[in-house]
């Protein structure tokens, strides 16, 4: 199929997604010394209110509310970050500047800025925009559009670069205008990867808006974390069932809708027609108008209050040598060391779990309860839960990020690997191997390679994503930057997110490096 | 068309998830920070709203009653609609106490230092009797092998052990801890692990030290007492190690242009209100044994000078 076999040292592609996996063992090693059994009947508790939730009508409605709230949210970020990803993607495109301009460096311009702000953590933003606006519906919604916004903008204009110009240039050349040109040629390629993609982005703004609710603004997070923190487990799973039901509805519309409208899935390299389904597209596009209106109206959420700035706080003098006294140096080695963890936990185990699990069908449903559970839960409430029983640390804080990158690995894995030709995965199986084998060789060995490149992508949301896990302890740049949050120190708040964004753009010129190997056709 | 009919069922099923957050809010239930609802926003325009709220240090559930019961009672007193906005992280009741989306906030010492330095002309409203010299106690698991201390130098034993503070802000489970664990030797890196856990909450670090999660805590007193009292905390299984010299803490701040806001004297009245509150009228005893307090007293910002000595040597106020 792809001749990997051919070259001796290396292992066979097949083989490449599950060489993550090896972190297993020296976690294994590692993970006895850290567990303190202090809190294993806390944990029982916990996992035994799973079957015991309150329905109290009280807690419920609180929930329900908060839940509105949260969906609410994702959907304005997640809209606002569309609009926004599309006009910037756009102006941040070489041959869109090319075309209409006859020089592309503005471009280049603009995609450079664009990474800053994609470098930033959503939690990040909200808790920098709170200091600028405010207590207000629109932080938690703002957070969620600027950084999704520029990294749809990033992959918006990848794309259009990466098109065929070949029908531009005939067009061009034929007389046609600059713009109208650019429309034709490049808008019906575009779509249905841009439908995919927005359909994803809709789940990544769900999880977003639950995290934001976690770090206190607003919506089913903050119930998530208070029940938590006061141990209230019964009500704590009452939020975690619901937000479980409205994620794989969730889930399941979007893909039904991408089923329907043809679109690629998310690692395939195949693009694939619109299809006869424009109208209805367009019909779906113009319900989501007064849809937005009414939930921002339903939020409070109005564009005045942006306009109200308050000043920022006294700033006090910046203390430059107590910054430079930090222990840079830990501080970085343990966030690498942690984003490098957690990134090997997800990518291994996806399809070592999937391996293991493929001769039982129950198994695979319960392989696929966990995944969803991974992803329904963020990740700085998995560390809190893991502190029961672990240490704080780098570990603690990778296995919470891991687990909840594996749920969504692992999901897109599944698809991936349902949707992959079937054909030689039945061959051999109809030759006598098992049907982990089968697998293996069969399915795998072609999904490989857009898996592992998507897994380099991972690796860089686990890098921002670090920041989150800061309260557990130990873990880095993630907790010197809630301290210094906690403390008002400016000084070294601005110094941590330059050191994110510097560590997270160098990150991507890696896994970009990474990506292009990978996909290289051999 | 079944493939129309399952698209209509999708956005069927969307519109209906998302109807909560369409129909107006239920008001007075806990509802989050973004949880604003449009009706009192509008309400904001028309006629002032006293905003309140508290820094999150224990069980939002009691936090709801309190307030809830505050609120009443102010608003009944003053003549303004008051409402409780809860927040679920100190740092951001700090921030939006400076941006103005709270005009009276029940800070801890260090909350309130870092509120009024953000916010100049704040003004320190109240606190309340037990206030002026508060305490802390150190707590331990019974299986942990630690015994009860008698002088402070012996916090030593605390080395190596799995220690957590309540939230980061915290003045009576964090500041004043952290300064008498330094001034007998103990530094946060001597902790198990290499770092002390924040737990976030009173009532947190009671739990999680009765059920063995840490070895040792540390939480206010008065948060402890209640908890012993109410049978939260079980005396067989997590012990007192230690109590610490008293301390100035909790107090109220209101935000500098209530006069301008509210009619000239509203500063003068809304003092005058909390400190009237007495337990011989019912709503008011209610709210004062929430409070667990006998009555409120008046305070002065030099009063917390001392915390922000200790805030700035630990740099937490800088």
């Amino acid at each position: 199929m792809n001749g990997a076999s051919l070259q001796l040292p290396r292992p066979a592609v097949a083989l490449w997604p599950l060489l993550p996996a090896l972190v297993l063992l020296p976690l294994t090693l590692l993970l006895p010394a850290l567990v303190h059994g202090g809190g294993w009947d806390l944990l029982g508790r916990f996992a035994l209110a799973a079957l015991r939730p309150s329905f109290e009508p009280v807690v419920l409605r609180s929930l329900l509310q908060g839940l509105a709230i949260t969906v609410g949210t994702a959907l304005l970020g997640w809209a606002a970050s569309l609009l926004l990803g599309l006009t910037l993607g756009i102006a941040s495109a070489r041959v869109v500047w090319q075309t209409l301009a006859g020089a592309s460096w503005p471009a280049l311009l603009i995609r450079r800025l664009l990474a800053i702000p994609r470098a930033i953590h959503e939690l990040l933003w909200g808790l920098l925009l709170l200091q600028v606006i405010g207590l207000q519906p629109a932080v938690a919604v703002l957070a969620i559009a600027l950084p999704f916004g520029a990294l749809v903008a990033r992959v918006v204009s990848d794309q259009i670069d990466s098109l065929p110009l070949r029908n531009l240039e005939a067009l061009r050349a034929a007389g046609a205008s600059a713009p109208g040109a650019l429309l034709t040629c490049l808008g019906p390629p575009l779509l249905p990867l841009l439908l995919s993609y927005s359909g994803y982005r809709f789940e990544c703004a769900l999880r977003s808006a639950t995290l934001l609710g976690v770090f206190g603004l607003g919506g089913l997070g903050t119930e998530l974390r208070l029940t938590l923190q006061s141990l209230a487990f019964a009500e704590l799973w009452s939020g975690l069932w619901l937000l479980l039901l409205t994620m794989l509805l969730l889930e399941a519309a979007v893909s039904g809708l991408r089923h329907r409208w043809a679109m690629p899935l998310r690692f395939s390299a195949a693009a694939a027609g619109v299809g006869r389904q424009g109208r209805e597209l367009l019909l779906a596009a113009l319900a989501l108008i007064p849809l937005l209106v009414a939930v921002a109206w339903g939020l409070g959420l109005h564009p005045g209050q942006l306009l109200h700035w308050q000043g920022l706080p006294p700033l006090g003098q910046p203390q430059w040598q107590a910054v430079a006294a930090l222990p840079w140096f830990q501080l970085i080695l343990n966030t690498l060391l942690l984003t490098a963890l957690a990134a090997a936990v997800a990518v291994g185990c996806a399809p070592l779990l999937l391996l293991l699990a493929a001769p039982w069908r129950p198994a695979r449903l319960v392989l696929q309860a966990f995944w969803a559970l991974g992803r329904l839960w963020p990740p700085p409430l998995t560390a809190l839960l893991l502190l029961f029983v672990l240490q704080p640390g780098v570990l603690t804080g990778a296995l919470a990020i891991g687990f909840h990158n594996l749920g969504i690995l692992g999901r897109l894995l599944l698809e991936a690997a349902a949707a992959a030709d079937a054909g030689p995965a039945q061959a051999l199986e109809l030759a006598g191997s098992g049907p982990r084998l089968a697998l293996l060789y069969g399915r795998f060995s072609g999904l490989a390679r857009p898996y592992l490149a998507y897994g380099a992508y991972r690796a860089d949301v686990i890098l921002r994503e670090s920041v989150v896990v800061g309260l557990v302890g130990a873990t880095g740049l993630g907790s010197q930057l809630l301290e210094a949050l906690s403390g008002f120190a400016w000084d070294q708040l601005a110094a941590l997110v330059l050191a994110y964004v510097l560590l997270t753009l160098l990150g991507e010129a890696l896994s970009d490096r990474l990506r292009q190997r990978l996909s290289e056709p051999r | 068309m079944s493939g129309r009919e399952r698209l209509t069922a999708v956005l069927a099923g969307l519109s209906l998830a998302l109807l909560p957050a369409v129909s107006p809010p239920l008001t007075g239930l806990p509802i989050g920070a973004a949880g604003l609802s449009p009706i009192l926003q509008r309400a904001q325009a028309q006629q002032p709203l006293l905003r309140i709220s508290a820094i999150p240090d224990q069980n939002p559930e009691k936090l709801n009653r309190l307030y809830g019961q505050v609120a009443a009672e102010l608003g009944r007193q003053l003549g303004v609609t008051v409402q409780y906005v809860p927040v679920t992280d100190y740092t951001a009741a700090v921030s939006a106490f400076r941006t103005g989306s709270l005009d009276l906030v029940w800070f801890g010492g260090l909350t309130g230092v870092q509120a009024r330095l953000q916010k100049p002309g704040a003004q320190v409203i109240a606190q309340r009797d037990i206030d002026a010299a508060f305490t802390s106690v150190f707590i331990a698991n019974r299986r942990s092998g630690l015994q009860p201390i008698r002088q402070q130098k012996q916090l030593t034993v605390l080395k190596g052990r799995r220690f957590t503070f309540g939230s980061e802000s915290s003045t009576s489970a964090r500041l004043m801890p952290q300064y008498f664990l330094s001034q007998a030797g103990v530094q946060l890196r001597d902790f198990a692990g290499g770092t002390p856990g924040f737990s976030g909450s009173h009532d947190a670090t009671i739990a999680l030290v009765q059920s063995g999660a840490y070895d040792a805590g540390v939480v206010n007193e008065q948060v402890w007492k209640a908890n012993l009292r109410s049978g939260k905390a079980d005396r067989s299984k997590v012990f007192v190690l230690w109590r610490t010299p008293g301390y100035p803490d909790y107090h109220w701040i209101g935000q500098p242009d209530l006069d301008k806001r509210f009619g000239a004297g509203f500063t003068a009245k809304l003092r005058g209100a909390i400190l009237s509150w007495r337990s011989t009228n019912p709503q008011q005893k209610a709210i004062l044994e929430l409070f667990g307090a006998q009555q409120f007293t008046g305070a002065k910002a030099g009063d917390y000078r001392r915390i922000e000595q200790v805030g700035r040597q630990i740099g937490k106020i800088r």
